[in-house]
Parts: C-alpha cells; sequence; structure tokens
C-alpha cells in the first residue's frame, strides 16, 4: 500500500517501467492521461498542458501566471490520485511537488546511454557526435525546466531513493527491484505520512481553486486547516483576506482557514508615486 | 561472483555498507590497500600517492605530468586486485577505474548533507560549521579530480548501475540492495568479461610501465594484443617504440604490442 513515482528522461522507458511495476503489483497507474480529465474540467487544451510539462514559465511561451495556474491543476488531478494510494505515477513531474511522504518510494531510472545513442542516430540519421549533443541538450532542458518550475533539479539523483541504470540492469530485473523495494516496511503507509499525502491534496485543490481570483497564492494544510499566504498592499488587506477566506472556506475538506498578507513593498512603492 | 564498486561523498556511509556486504556475501573488501600496493610496486610515495589519488589536480599539476603517471599506477595495482573477483571496492573512481568490464556492478551510495555533517561531528570532535566546510571542500575536490582526470562529474547517475540514498533505507536496506543486484546473471564472471578484465589489467600494467617517460599516451588491449597510441611522432615515439617492444619480456600475458603513433584511440583505451 504504497505510492511509487517513477522519473526517467526518456517518457517511454518510464512509462514501460511504470506499467511493468502496476501490472506486477496490481497497482493503478497515474500518467499523462490525466492531463485529459484536467482538460475537460477546466477547458483548457491539453497541448497547452502537456507543454506546461515540457517548458518553464516564459514571457514567450506561456506567461507565468498562466502556467502556475495550469500546473496547479494538474497537481490537483495528480495528489487526488495518489491519495487513493496503491498507485504508480509518470510522467507528471510528481516527484517535484509530492515531498515529505514517507511512503512515496520515488525512483529514478536511467536509459541506457548508448541505446539511446544508437536509437537517435538510427531515427534521425544524424552522427554519433550530434546524438551525443542532442541528450546533454534534452538533459540540461529537463533541468533547467525543473529549476525554473520548483527550484529543485529533477536529473539530480539524490533527489530520489534509488537510482537505476538499464545499461547493465533490464528493464524487468528494474521492476523487481521495485517491487522488491517498495514491499520493505518503511514504504508502508503511517497515520502521520497518509495525513501529509491528504494535507498536500487538500492544499492542492484550495490552490486550484483560488489561483484564478488570487495568483500570487501559496496555500499550505494540515488536518483540514489551511494557512494561505499572499501579497497585499495595506488599504486592500481586509478586504482581500475575507475574500480568500470565503472562497477557501468553500472548497470541501477545509475547516479553518488562516491567511498571512504580507506587504507588497514593490506595488506599495509603485503606487506612492502616483 | 561479482567485483562491486562503491562510490560515495565521505561520511555517507559508503565504508559501512561495503563492510556489511563483504561479511554477507564473503567477498574481500578493499580501500586503501590499493594505494600501499601501488606505492610497493612503483617505488612511490605513500602520501604523493594518496595526494594525486585524493586532491584535484592545481593549475601547474594539470600541465605536468606526474599525476597521470600516479593514476595509471593506481589504476594497475587496483585492476591486479580485482582479477582474483569477488570483491567490494569502496575507494575513489572505481566506476571509471574498472570501466567497460562488464561483471562489475557500480553503485554510488547518497546521504543528506546534514547526516553526513552530524557523523564528522561526532567522528572529528569538531562543530557544525567546521564539519560542513570539511565536507563540501572534499565533495569539491573529488569532483574536480574525476572532471579534470576523466572529463567525467561523479555525481551524473549514468556513470553507475544503482543509486541508493540513504535516508529512508538505512545501511542494511542498502546492503540487501546490493547484494541482490549483484546475484543477477549480468554481473557474474564468465569468459567474455573476464578476458576484459584481464586486457584491462594488462594494458594498465603497459600505461603503468610507459606512462613516466611518455606522459600523454593512452593503451588498448584485445585478447593479450596491446596497442600504444601516442599523439606524435617524432623521436620521443621511437624511444616508446623500443621500450615497449621490451615490455613483451617483462610483462606476463602480452601476445603482441604496437606503438601507434597521430591515430585516434578508441574510446574504451585508458
Amino acid at each position: 500500500m504504497s505510492i511509487i513515482i517513477v522519473s526517467s528522461d526518456s517518457h517511454e522507458l518510464g512509462l514501460e517501467i511504470a506499467r511493468k511495476t502496476a501490472a506486477r503489483l496490481n497497482y493503478g497507474l497515474a500518467g499523462r492521461e490525466i492531463l485529459d480529465k484536467v482538460s475537460k474540467k477546466y477547458n483548457i487544451d491539453n497541448k497547452k498542458l502537456a507543454r506546461v510539462l515540457e517548458e518553464p514559465p516564459a514571457v514567450w511561451a506561456l506567461p507565468s501566471k498562466l502556467w502556475n495556474r495550469y500546473m496547479a491543476y494538474i497537481q490537483e488531478a495528480v495528489l487526488a490520485e495518489l491519495v487513493k494510494d496503491n498507485v504508480v505515477c509518470q510522467g507528471l513531474s510528481a516527484r517535484l511537488y509530492v515531498l515529505g511522504i514517507s511512503h512515496a518510494l520515488r525512483v529514478r531510472v536511467l536509459e541506457d546511454p548508448e541505446n539511446e545513442i544508437a536509437q537517435l542516430t538510427r531515427q534521425g540519421g544524424i552522427s554519433r557526435a550530434k546524438a551525443e549533443k542532442l541528450i546533454e541538450r534534452r538533459k540540461n532542458n529537463r533541468r533547467r525546466w525543473s529549476m525554473q518550475a520548483f527550484g529543485l533539479d529533477e536529473t539530480d539523483a539524490s533527489q530520489y531513493d534509488l537510482a537505476i541504470s538499464l545499461s547493465q540492469i533490464d528493464s524487468d530485473e528494474a521492476v523487481k527491484i521495485i517491487t522488491d523495494t517498495v514491499a520493505y516496511r518503511r514504504f508502508n503507509p503511517m497515520t502521520y505520512s497518509i495525513s501529509c499525502i491528504q494535507d498536500l491534496e487538500l492544499a492542492g485543490r484550495v490552490r486550484a481553486a483560488l489561483l484564478d481570483e488570487f495568483p500570487d497564492i501559496r496555500v499550505k494544510a494540515r488536518n483540514g486547516t489551511l494557512v494561505v499566504e499572499t501579497k497585499v498592499l495595506r488599504r486592500e488587506k481586509k478586504k482581500k483576506t475575507e475574500a480568500i477566506k470565503k472562497s477557501a472556506g468553500e472548497v470541501p475538506g477545509v475547516e479553518y482557514v488562516e491567511v498571512h498578507a504580507f506587504n507588497d513593498f514593490f506595488r506599495q512603492a509603485a503606487e506612492s508615486f502616483r | 561472483m561479482a567485483i562491486i564498486t562503491i562510490s560515495r561523498g565521505s561520511y555517507s556511509k559508503g565504508k559501512e555498507v561495503a563492510e556489511k556486504i563483504c561479511r554477507k556475501l564473503g567477498y574481500r573488501c578493499l580501500s586503501r590497500e590499493v594505494i600501499l600496493d601501488a606505492s610497493d610496486t612503483y617505488h612511490v610515495p605513500e602520501i604523493k600517492m594518496e595526494k594525486a589519488i585524493h586532491d584535484a589536480p592545481s593549475i601547474l599539476e594539470r600541465l605536468g605530468r606526474s599525476r597521470n603517471a600516479y593514476v595509471a599506477y593506481y589504476q594497475s595495482a587496483l585492476t591486479r586486485e580485482v582479477l582474483q573477483d569477488n570483491i567490494v571496492y569502496h575507494g575513489l573512481a572505481g566506476h571509471l577505474l574498472l570501466k567497460g568490464v562488464p561483471h562489475v556492478l557500480k553503485v554510488r551510495i547518497i546521504a543528506d548533507l546534514s547526516d553526513r555533517v552530524r557523523s564528522e561531528m561526532a567522528r572529528e570532535g569538531v562543530g557544525e560549521k567546521e564539519a560542513r566546510s570539511l565536507i563540501l571542500k572534499d565533495d569539491q575536490e573529488r569532483r574536480k579530480w574525476t572532471q579534470s582526470l576523466y572529463g567525467a562529474d561523479p555525481w551524473d547517475s549514468s556513470l553507475y548501475d544503482l543509486i541508493i540514498h540513504i535516508k529512508k533505507f538505512n545501511v542494511e536496506d542498502a546492503v540487501d540492495f546490493i547484494c541482490r543486484a549483484a546475484q543477477l546473471k549480468q554481473f557474474q564472471s564468465g569468459s567474455g568479461s573476464r578476458q576484459k578484465l584481464e586486457d584491462l589489467a594488462l594494458a594498465s600494467q603497459v600505461k603503468a610501465a610507459l606512462v613516466e617517460q611518455h606522459n600523454d599516451l593512452m593503451v588498448g588491449c584485445d585478447f593479450g594484443n596491446v596497442v600504444v597510441y601516442t599523439g606524435i611522432k617524432d623521436r620521443s615515439s621511437h624511444k616508446l617504440e623500443k621500450r615497449a617492444k621490451a615490455l613483451v619480456h617483462e610483462i606476463k600475458g602480452i601476445n603482441n604490442i604496437e606503438v601507434h603513433a597521430e591515430v585516434p584511440a578508441p574510446p574504451d583505451a585508458i
């Protein structure tokens, strides 16, 4: 009864490992099909959601407020799946936002570099040197995406509990290693860890509900109590605090809302010159 | 019958893991002995050997020749030791010095910095700030060393078969993993992988014998046929050829030895 988060540089490889692991353990699989659900719920083009998971927020791609909102919707959907337990999650960068959950096994699966190079040279008709450069560029892009999006390096092995390279170990053996690992007692959910994932899920729902109206909020939850942080001008503090409390209170599962409103110095300074 | 290399930062419990694996599998544990062996065989002071293997090269050293020689000596001593199989090696750069040998299981152990700092404080009796500074400096040195000599980042996950984060896992879990992975058939020595190891050992010995006078050479070996690659065809390459031919009588296992000047070395040459 655990959560397994599979990350890989190669989406196809990660999906193969995730599928086999889920089949072997009889777990559910949470993958990119979640984007369809999010697309239907919020009426957003599926391609835009997929871009959120590939491109960091930037002025010339998706503007950061829109990027944050779409990412919040994806996180909401992912956490709703993970809270059910017995699930393998892949392709949704869950490693970067499912933090502090002791019964989540975070695994990174690495493609055999020679295999990768051979595939690229075969498919693209490019030289080995070009294939190596392409692989390096992809890795750097991924690193940049995760640093800009979450301040964490997705390619850093220390972000995971286990990293398995498929240069010598084959995929079935890698699946066996993962399924044996998750059987360890420390990956059994405890009352506290279940509570942590429920808190994350609640915070995710509230954030998704509020981001449209309040784009700068941060939300933390603990046993039904929410702490929402936001920046305000002095004159709008009371009004905004009450609006947030009202909106957040309407989300099912929320028992109490505390709003921490910090002075927005830059806006204050900008407005004082008017 | 595998060879297991354990790479880790200081105080990452790598040594503890290695020793427990040895007890569990009945393997031999190897680390500092390689430095002693290399110092003895090549008549190099142990302190110089240790410095060359451990510390990142300074700018002057990068231009100089001696560090390459020390690494060649170390690699020769290490490959000679691991020929016996059933070994756990937890010294420096095992994953790079034994590259290309299929039945080597390359493992990296990672621990959180805060845990490592606590271990260092307990062991060395220093304060938190000093412990942190020592560990970070050590990590930097190891990183620079590997990058300067091999152009590889030791933190690059693709260099290893398995990376284990000692946080949720404890030492016993890590030992269990590694022992199970070592039983996989890919990590059992067969005739092919054994031959590759023997070739690597032979190439290392030849390089160690030649590198002091000829700093820029690379050595490849295939079924006892040794090829020495050197950059420039001049008087020194003729000297090298003469010296190389003499090695056939000095080093056991060489079928044939050739020197190729101005020919790019293959990727598996050392």
